[in-house]
């Protein structure tokens, strides 16, 4: 995720790219330290993936019971 | 303009492996790899915290689409049912 917001940054400073469009500028960007885990990317991710797949099965869940629901009760009111 | 309407709620929801979800999960996983391979890292073997959440959004994004999808194609086969039962004459078998 990091490294791709960098590709971005990158491509914006270097006006004409030559043939390897992801070259960068050593004097503008930081080196990207793939050796050290930047920890708080990692759990970020993770966490937002968590959540993302609670509220997807949570949603789920609430569709199956609200077309249960409206199936059962032939609702009037509903389409 | 609203993404689902209240009325969507009454269709079957789509099961949580559909079409939408597998593809788009397997896209978002793929662009996490090719994110990796353009930044010169292990293909599989780094960011898998990267994998997860780009696979993951996609599942998300690919549930909700699908959900959108089936609510539209189940409006038109409600307008086109509706207008035929309206216009008996024009759809009645050949020969008669």
């Amino acid at each position: 995720m990091a490294a791709g917001l960098r590709a971005v940054r990158r491509w914006g400073l270097v006006a004409a790219p030559p043939s390897l469009a992801f070259t960068r500028s050593a004097f503008a960007v930081k080196k990207a330290n793939n050796a050290q885990p930047n920890w708080l990317g990692v759990g970020l991710a993770f966490g937002t993936s968590a959540a993302l797949w609670a509220l997807l099965i949570k949603q789920h869940n609430e569709d199956v019971m609200e077309y249960e629901r409206r199936k059962a009760h032939k609702c009037k009111q509903c389409s | 303009m609203v993404f689902l309407p209240d009325e969507s709620r009454s269709l079957p929801p789509p099961p949580l492996l559909n079409k939408g979800t597998v593809w788009l999960g397997f896209a978002g996983w793929m662009s996490a790899l090719m994110d990796n391979a353009f930044n010169q890292r292990p293909i599989f073997g780094a960011g898998i915290h990267r994998q997860v959440l780009l696979a993951t959004l996609g599942c998300f994004v690919g549930y909700h689409l699908v959900k959108r999808a089936e609510y539209m194609h189940a409006k038109v086969d409600r307008e086109l049912f509706e207008y035929i039962r309206h216009h008996p004459a024009d759809f009645q078998p050949k020969g008669t």
